[in-house]
């Protein structure tokens, strides 16, 4: 078929300042890539799908996504500078038809380029695709594509690059096409050892019909001033390359190739790879078939790293490419094109191809293996080097795998009969459980151990409850309750005033003891013999806090303070305890139990006055107390694995919620029974003004 | 994903449907009486397995009969006889009918022209790739508009068949592109057409693929029968588990290996995975593709059939991706760990190593999970990120699966 092409160089495809459309955009896959192509290169104006009208895909520092109905409806209310050029359909394969016939009717003034991601799109549909778009004049890419990337001008479309398309793709001159999509990011990864940027990357598309073939691409490339040579992954199946190769011959193309041709290990045992299989196209579509076309235009056998120089002078004055047998040789492959055509590199080489591991635990399976089969662990790129160090080599908690959660629980369950919380039926926690057990296995996932356990989170509760009808809290209940509220909304607002600041403080002092006792190989936080050296991790720790107060002070900046120790019902009194506090250190003395966070907590506030980080003496609050209580509940399932540590660093503000939204029922019962209607009003007359009447 | 159809499925099914004329044919098991019968109408019939295999593979087997009672034996033996290593679904008898020409027709979608195409040929009977060149034409049909019979008749004039033969063939040569479109189908080939000088035309031999992506195929309504394949019970419980759902892939060929059990993500790079374990000496025991972000519970089931049929006698378990666009490393990874320590449990322990590359969404999680598992059940492993290229991966594990063996034999040897 007679493909004229819209676009003449491969800057056509893609450049800066086109402007996107995305069918189907609230769907799983296109939300989420659009999202990450939006923070990456801010290109798409909107997008459409079906029912969903009127909803906006937010980004952070870029534009957000306003979704439409059909595409028309998205024509018609973008501004005429935001209407798109480009259009990516990521439609289902039954709606894929429809959806580029809308585009094609309605975008016959701006858009220029349909890039088809969609899978599994008929073979008819596909031809009929490539007909409609010939007879108006619009480009289309796919079916299947993964999409298209154009590296200098930092924009995509698509998903080419994944997550984080800067970090594969650097700009420079080779263009890269590829029949799998994952390639083109693998191959740009690979380029880099050799010094060699990348100008393009695009995603042919898998399908048996590929709707722009390679000839047409090769041709924008030789157009192209910023490529300087073309990468191909080839796959079996279809005549692609062989019009290629006929129109680069025809055409007397200049710009050298480097080819790479899979498959060749599944001829003869009969499995269908790539195009191959799905198009009857004769002979000469097979891997090996394609592997000797491309050897037989380079006219250089192909290559083999230990052969680089004795083909070098063909290479050079033949000027055409050649071919490699293994993926990893497309790096000495280029060094040597390069070196034999006289270009300067991209960029200083990175990244040499080389073995990195990032996690060795062979154990004694090493005494099997000769001494080079035996990798060590050498420095791990970031960010990953750190969340190796965070996930990995901090011992603590698991980290659970993310999956669709809609519909879906591990914390309760119904069969019908049974409600369970963790698999453990609400029934018998009923006849022989406790409240606070069963509220612990909800939070936790497992069952409490130890029966004091129980009777220290009762009386962190009680604690929690209420501290004065003064506290905003209870404040937000009695406002509620006058302003003549049901008791849930009083509730939700004693909710709605608790915060990072009033009662949130526990979970910062979570996360002191989990930075300070997750290094320390502490097991049993019962134990007295623990054999931590607490004084000397405490002094450690206010040595650090006191280093960066002062830098902090010397910059005018503020610092964090260390939390849950003093409250403001004892600041200005002489007195070194909170009366709560005491109450759960008693009783944990009385009964004989010990809590090694406890007992450093005390060490901390000592020691902070020891050091002079402060001159007052400071108490342990309650907050700490109940960090301490819970943290001793949980800190065995963080070693053991069990949970993970962002769930218990929220225990403690969780038990304190709950304490005093409790609380705020009191408060609000009070209120409602007592109180007079709007008595929570502040007088017009107690108001301060702090601005001047302006009119 | 395509469906193969044969000669047998197009006399039963769409034949009479498209009104494309084909000789009468009985199906085994067939009584005596009817065999008798129709072959004395027809004089002499010819007896066929029933087989999606080549022309050439069934040649041999192939005989035609004008006694009925030789008819009847040949029925039972052509239906037990295997051909390639495969087991006819059974065997029927077709009439044979007269042929001044045989022509060859086949209607497929075409890489060149990216549209459906029409290769027809006046040496008709043998295998299409042999005929030269100048003896078979090929002309693109336009999806929207079909075959006209006037196209057709052009076609067959420029090979040399005028008169009524010609006017006959092109006519079915339209019924022909009407099943092709109305079926979706991505080939259809007739080879050969029998064509008599007085205008008659019989398809008698057949065979097409369907598109199983497009909605005609699903909505034909007809039950086709089941061929029995060579497909290996894990690709067959595989192939079932992959048609369950649309989300991930699920798909693998197994290569007869013996060393390497490859948990592979992405078409392009399980192909150049699989092609470096085969050329470094790594006998990968299938090759496999299970990207496209697979949920949580629909990759530890994939991966619990992979262990099912090959753990037990692998010598290293590689899993191994490029760097993933959309796939979530952390719940395949969680799901192939889980799937592997239920293994354990129920197997027993195994301490063949483990070798991992990976890079994509959720990496350093994904690897954390299945470390636990790992240490948990006392495997050997490495772990890779995406900045060691996935083929020296495969590599390493090559020489390693080949290192540890190597040791095995001395261990044994000793």
């Amino acid at each position: 078929m007679m493909i004229v092409m819209k676009a003449k160089s491969l800057e056509d495809l893609l450049k800066k300042g086109d402007r996107v459309a995305v069918s189907n955009i609230t769907g799983r896959e296109a939300s989420s890539v659009s999202y990450i192509s939006q923070v990456y290169c801010n290109n798409i104006v909107g997008g459409w799908s079906l029912a969903k009208a009127g909803q906006t895909i937010s980004v952070p520092a870029a534009d957000d996504i306003p979704v439409f109905g059909q595409f028309d409806e998205l024509l018609a209310q973008l501004p005429d500078e935001r209407k798109p050029n480009k259009v990516v359909v990521y439609s289902p394969p039954e709606a894929v038809y429809g959806d580029v016939k809308e585009v094609i009717e309605h975008g016959k003034n701006c858009v220029e380029t349909i890039f088809v991601i969609t899978e599994n799109v008929s073979v008819e549909v596909t031809a009929k695709l490539r007909r409609l778009c010939n007879l108006d004049h619009f480009d289309i890419l796919g079916c299947n594509t993964l999409g298209v990337i154009n590296v200098h001008d930092a924009v995509r479309i698509g998903a080419v690059g994944g997550d984080s398309p800067a970090e594969a793709f650097i700009p420079g001159s080779a263009c890269i096409i590829s029949n799998s999509g994952n390639m083109v990011n693998t191959i740009a990864s690979y380029l880099q050892s050799a010094g060699l940027g990348v100008s393009y990357g695009i995603a042919t598309g898998k399908d048996p019909l590929i709707l722009t073939p390679i000839k047409e691409l090769l041709r924008m490339a030789e157009h192209d001033p910023r490529t300087r040579l073309t990468v191909l992954y080839i796959e079996p199946g279809g005549v692609y390359e062989l019009e290629a190769v006929e129109m680069a011959r025809a055409e007397g193309f200049q710009k050298p190739i480097l080819v790479y041709v899979a498959g060749s290990f599944a001829e003869g045992t009969g499995i269908s790879l790539g195009h191959a299989g799905a198009v009857v196209d004769g002979l000469n579509t097979s891997a090996s078939a394609k592997m000797a076309l491309f050897d037989d235009y380079f006219g250089v056998p192909v290559f083999h790293p230990e052969d680089a120089k004795e083909i070098m002078p063909l290479l050079a004055e033949l000027r055409r490419g050649l071919r490699v047998n293994t993926l990893h040789d497309l790096v000495s492959a280029a060094s040597t094109l390069m070196e034999a055509m006289q270009w300067d590199r991209d960029m200083i080489p990175k990244n040499p191809l080389v073995l990195r591991p990032w996690i060795v635990g062979l154990g004694s399976f090493t005494q099997r293996l000769p001494s080079h089969l035996v990798p060590h662990v050498d420095t791990i790129i970031e960010p990953y080097g750190s969340l190796i160090k965070k996930y990995i080599h901090s011992g603590l908690g698991h980290t659970p795998p993310r999956q669709s959660m809609r519909n879906a629980s591990h914390a309760s369950s119904n069969d019908g009969v049974t409600p369970r919380i963790y698999g453990y039926s609400t029934l018998s926690m009923m006849k022989q459980g406790s409240f606070i057990n069963s509220m612990l296995l909800c939070w936790l996932g497992h069952p409490v151990r130890h029966a004091f356990e129980t009777r220290l989170v009762d009386m962190c509760l009680i604690a929690a409850l209420t501290n004065g009808p003064g506290t905003i809290s209870a404040q937000g209940a009695k406002l509620s309750a006058s302003a003549g509220n049901g008791p849930n909304t009083a509730m939700m607002t004693t909710l709605g005033t608790i915060g990072e600041v009033h009662g949130g403080n526990g979970k910062v002092a979570a996360k002191l003891l989990v930075d300070v006792f997750a290094n320390t190989g502490l097991t049993d936080p019962y134990h007295r013999d623990h054999g931590i050296d607490l004084d000397k991790l405490a002094a450690k720790f206010v040595s650090e806090f006191k280093k960066t107060k002062s830098a902090a002070k010397e910059a005018g900046i503020d610092y964090s303070m260390v939390p849950c120790l003093g409250h403001p019902v004892f600041n200005t009194e002489k007195v070194n305890y909170d009366p709560r506090e005491r109450v759960i250190s008693t009783y944990l003395e009385d009964q004989g139990y010990y809590n090694v966070f406890l007992d450093f907590y005390h060490r901390l506030a000592a020691e902070l006055l020891n050091q002079q980080a402060t001159n007052k003496v400071h108490a342990v609050n309650v907050d700490a107390a109940i960090t301490c209580v819970l943290m001793g509940i949980v800190w065995p399932l963080l070693v053991e694995k069990k949970i993970s540590v962002e769930r218990a660093l929220d225990l403690p503000f969780l038990l304190f919620a709950l304490g005093r939204v409790a609380g705020g029922a009191g408060e609000y019962l009070d209120h409602r029974e007592c109180g007079t209607n709007m008595d929570m009003r502040v007088p017009v007359s107690e108001c301060r003004a702090l601005c001047r009447g302006r009119d | 994903m395509s469906l193969k159809v044969g000669e047998l499925g197009f006399l039963k099914e769409l034949a009479s449907r498209f009104q494309i004329p084909a000789p009468d044919f009985v199906v085994e098991p067939v009584a005596q009486s009817v065999v008798k019968e129709k072959l004395e109408k027809w004089r002499s019939g010819i007896i066929k397995p029933d087989i999606l295999a080549g022309k050439r593979g069934k040649a041999g087997v192939i005989r035609t009969v004008t006694d009925y009672r030789e008819a009847v034996r040949l029925l039972k033996q052509v239906a037990a006889t295997e051909i390639s290593g495969q087991q006819p679904r059974t065997a029927y008898m077709v009439q044979s009918v007269p042929a001044d020409w045989e022509v060859f027709s086949a209607i497929t979608y075409n890489s060149r022209l990216l549209g459906p195409s029409l290769t027809v040929s006046l040496e008709g009977g043998v295998d299409i790739e042999a005929v030269d060149e100048s003896k078979k034409m090929t002309i693109p049909v336009g999806v929207f508009r079909g075959l006209n019979a006037y196209e057709a008749s052009e076609v067959l004039s420029k090979l040399g068949l005028e008169g009524r033969p010609n006017a006959t063939l092109a006519r079915c040569l339209v019924s022909q592109w009407d099943m092709f479109i109305s079926t979706g189908m991505l080939s259809c080939e007739i080879n050969p057409w029998r064509v008599t000088a007085d205008g008659q035309a019989f398809a008698c031999d057949f065979k097409a693929t369907f598109d199983q992506n497009n909605r005609k195929f699903r909505d034909l309504g007809i039950r086709w029968p089941e061929y029995p394949t060579n497909e290996t019970p894990f690709e067959e419980e595989m192939k079932a588990w992959a048609a369950s759902s649309y989300r991930g892939q699920a798909h693998v060929s197994d290569l007869g290996g013996k060393k390497i059990l490859p948990i592979l993500f992405g078409g392009g790079a399980s192909t150049i995975i699989i092609e470096t374990l085969t050329q470094l000496g790594g006998d990968p025991i299938f090759l496999s593709d299970f990207g496209g972000n697979p949920p949580y519970d629909r990759m530890k089931q994939t991966a619990a059939i992979c262990f099912k049929h090959h753990l037990a006698t692998a010598s290293l378990l590689l899993i191994l991706g490029g760097k993933a666009n959309n796939t979530r490393i952390d719940v395949t990874f969680a799901a192939i760990g889980d799937a592997l320590q239920e293994w354990v449990d129920e197997h027993g322990p195994i301490s063949i190593p483990v070798v991992v590359g990976r890079g994509g969404p959720g990496l350093v999680q994904g690897f954390a999970h299945l470390k636990e598992t790992l240490d948990n059940l006392s495997m050997p492993y490495v772990f890779f990120g995406p900045d060691t290229p996935i083929t020296m991966v495969a590599a390493y594990a090559a020489e390693l699966s080949r290192a540890g063996e190597q040791h095995d034999e001395k261990g044994d040897a000793a």
